[in-house]
């Protein structure tokens, strides 16, 4: 069997540009999609963290539901939820980005909650008495001294979930938006070429991940591996 | 407060979820996730225990093997993964091998080796914590009574290291049932698939979505019942495993 | 114990706040929609040549696609207003909850009016007629649904052949796709004998394969499929946009020029208008 590459050389600026990076009629891009997600489900995390550690049950009990149900059901269910159900809760037709998107950080902030709250739990508590007596209210604690110490503790780990999460963006595809497998998909059909493409973008994905996780063992060369708490990590 | 929008009155009706033949195709469709599930689990297994092994011994060479196995297989997307064993792989094999596979369920083996190759990464990993966390002076109390660098991994390394990372193991092991779920993006008849399939006759996503929901919870928390009892009955005292886990 | 009954209350939660937000009560009509967003969203298939696909410029476009945009041209009229036109995709697993849902106010792909779609969905008057078929490699021994006893047949998740399949021919070996492309890709690489569709989308994975004269279109009609637009229920003003725009378009000829446009000799995929399809589709137009 031989490869025919010509289809690679046809279509590499159609996969890379419209499918990794977003730019192009059909909106969608792998990274378009990933970045937000990062961004959005870190901070959405930190809340179902400090949520599950509360001791106002109203606080404590939905989080905990929440991060349950969300770790007990494969990504591609959420996915179809929130892809079928959003349009009926807010009446509007949301563009196929905003509902991946919502999807996707919905998900994410569950396991990325789990790490910030085993981060969080392993600061000693002795900081934050210490910051109690030096006057600092609960929420300054949190800001200036609890958590950046527990994020430099959990980075491996974080870092190891936001390469989860560029993976998972790949599930993205299933619901037609256009990320990097969609476009293959979409070439595919015309082509039928699926082992040079699907390779192609393997390949792409490897860089992408590789690469993320080099940097982070360089990042925890530089930053001396502080204590690598109990994180769970996600699929 | 949602918006009251749809001039379509969604009409619940839970009883299709029993009726014939969406019931049976609930079950079957769990039948098929427990396959892929328990297949997966034990090519993924077998792969991760050789290739965490291969990772700690001495030899730089075998290390690198590992290395490279390892660091190929998780730095992908399993989706992507999927498309590669299902379409891709066929097309670089020898006529006879593709009517082969046509004949016998080319689907479910290109997911079971989709899932077991992949996870199997993982698992390498969580192994080779595991092995790595055993005090060195197992290793050289075992090679003193004059053990062979194989046995003594086999007969006390790996034995031990099993009983250290129930923890993670657990957690890859409810990974490996949901990404069970992407085997319907090569047309596998499991759980998700059969909620798509129910709501494409019926119209009644709500219902087959909760189904598919449920059955996953349950499934997840009986997997983690059962470890949870292996953990407690083989845990070593002082020993166990918490971090260094699956990675990515 | 309580985590189960956390779950259970959660969940109630959840039902009642879906059933608040799918009351009737105060129910928009899809023109409504259409004005207040300002956005006509067409469910549109990407792999379904000459209805709609992507093309080798990776532009996405069709026949249905045209009908949806002369549709478009009159709600501007009706409402007058611009309002933007946009396209998503819908395959026949997704395409009934698209709309449903809100998310597409109408599927001008290649969607077949059934009696029991029509339970739950309005349609436009019938704008192609076809039938199924097979596809097959060049040489294959099946040659219709007599022959198709034991082989494996790869069919479309949610679509009417599919059904048919499953309920009228149980002997033959169903393998179901989440979509075309995968179908296709499957039966190039032999995982099936034969893909079944209707006949008009067949001829257009023909002429669109790398390889055309490898493949065949195979066996008699096993059942009538009349395409039409699908849309929610109980929308009669939108209805008769709709089907009003398509007996425009029959009347003045519009019609026939995008069918020849992809159907003709020089288009996308040849498929001659039959006689009966042609004074049909005429007869469908009622006088003003």
């Amino acid at each position: 069997m031989t490869l025919d590459l010509a289809v690679i050389a046809s279509n590499w600026r159609f996969l890379l540009v419209q499918g990794l990076l977003g730019v192009g009629a059909f909106g969608g891009g792998t990274l378009a999609l990933a970045i937000p997600t990062i961004v959005l489900g870190f901070v959405l995390g930190i809340g179902v963290a400090l949520a599950r550690l509360s001791a106002r049950p109203w606080l404590h009990q939905p989080a905990s539901l929440y991060v349950l149900v969300i770790r007990g059901v494969p990504l591609v269910m959420v996915v179809f939820w929130f892809w079928f159900f959003i349009p009926i809760a807010t009446g509007v037709p949301l563009p196929q980005y905003w509902v991946a998107l919502v999807a996707f950080v919905v998900f994410e902030a569950a396991y990325l909650g789990e790490i910030i709250r085993a981060g969080i739990q392993s600061v000693p508590r002795g900081q934050v008495e210490a910051a109690g007596a030096t006057g600092l209210r609960y929420a300054d604690t949190m800001r200036f001294v609890v958590l950046p110490q527990a994020v430099r503790n959990m980075l491996p780990s974080l870092v190891t979930q936001f390469i989860i999460l560029v993976k998972d963006t790949s599930l993205a595809s299933i619901i037609g938006y256009m990320d990097l497998t969609k476009a293959a998909q979409t070439v595919n059909q015309r082509e039928i070429r699926p082992f040079e493409l699907y390779l192609f973008i393997a390949v792409v994905y490897w860089l992408l991940c590789y690469g993320m996780s080099q940097g982070s063992r360089a990042l925890d060369r530089r930053m001396g591996a502080p204590a690598r708490a109990a994180a769970e990590t996600g699929p | 407060m949602p918006r009251p929008f749809l001039a379509l009155a969604y009409q619940f009706q839970w009883s299709i979820l029993w009726t014939s033949p969406y019931g049976g195709w609930l079950l079957q469709g769990i039948l098929t996730t427990l396959k892929l599930t328990v297949l997966g689990w034990v090519l993924a297994a077998a792969l991760g225990a050789v290739f965490g092994a291969v990772r700690t011994v001495p030899s730089r060479f075998l290390r690198g093997v590992g290395g490279v196995y390892v660091e190929i297989f998780r730095n992908v997307p399993l989706l992507v993964w999927m498309f590669l064993w299902y379409f891709g792989v066929p097309q670089i094999l020898p006529a006879a091998a593709q009517e082969w596979l046509n004949r016998h369920n080319g689907e479910l083996i290109a997911a079971v080796a989709a899932l077991g190759v992949y996870h199997g990464a993982r698992l390498a990993e969580v192994v080779r914590a595991g092995i790595q966390s055993i005090p060195s002076t197992q290793l050289e109390a075992a090679l003193s009574t004059g053990l062979t660098l194989t046995q003594a991994y086999r007969l006390v390394l790996v034995p031990i290291a099993l009983r250290l990372i129930v923890p993670p193991l657990t957690n890859e092991s409810l990974n490996l049932l949901k990404n069970s779920s992407l085997a319907l993006t090569i047309s596998v008849a499991e759980t998700t698939f059969m909620t798509r399939q129910i709501e494409s006759y019926t119209a009644k996503g709500f219902e087959a979505l909760t189904a598919g929901t449920l059955i996953y919870l349950g499934l997840c928390l009986g997997v983690s019942a059962v470890m949870a009892r292996i953990e407690h009955r083989v845990a070593i005292p002082g020993l166990i495993v918490r971090g260094g886990g699956a990675e990515h | 114990m309580t985590a189960v009954g956390r779950r259970i209350a959660a969940a109630g939660l959840a039902l009642g706040v879906l059933l608040a937000g799918a009351a009737p009560a105060l129910a928009e009509t899809t023109l409504e929609k259409i004005g207040r967003t300002g956005v006509f969203v067409v469910g549109a298939r990407t792999g379904s040549p000459p209805f709609g696909f992507i093309d080798k410029q990776n532009n996405w476009g069709g026949f249905s696609v045209d009908l949806a945009k002369m549709v478009h041209q009159n709600i501007e009229k009706k409402l007058g207003k611009p309002i933007k036109f946009e396209l998503k995709e819908s395959t026949p697993a997704t395409r009934i909850p698209l709309l449903s849902s809100g998310a597409v106010d109408l599927i001008a792909g290649t969607m077949t009016i059934t009696r029991a779609r029509r339970e739950s969905l309005d349609f436009s008057a019938v704008f192609f007629v076809t039938g199924a078929q097979f596809l097959v490699k060049k040489g294959s021994p099946i040659r219709g649904v007599q022959t198709i006893a034991g082989k494996r047949i790869g069919a479309q998740q949610g679509s009417t052949n599919e059904k048919v399949l499953r309920e009228k021919y149980p002997q033959a070996q169903l393998v179901v796709f989440p979509d075309q492309p995968a179908a296709f890709t499957a039966l190039t690489q032999g995982k099936i004998d034969a893909y079944t569709n209707d006949g008009v989308q067949l001829a257009g994975l023909k002429a669109k394969a790398p390889n055309p004269a490898e493949w065949d279109v195979v066996g008699e009609f096993f059942s009538y499929e009349p395409y039409g637009m699908a849309m929610r229920k109980n929308e009669t003003d939108f209805r008769n946009l709709v089907d009003f725009r398509l007996m425009e378009a029959i009347e003045s000829g519009e019609y026939q020029k995008a069918y020849d446009k992809w159907f003709g000799a020089q288009g996308e995929v040849p498929y001659p208008l039959s006689e009966t399809a042609r004074i049909f589709l005429q007869m469908q137009v009622i006088p003003r």
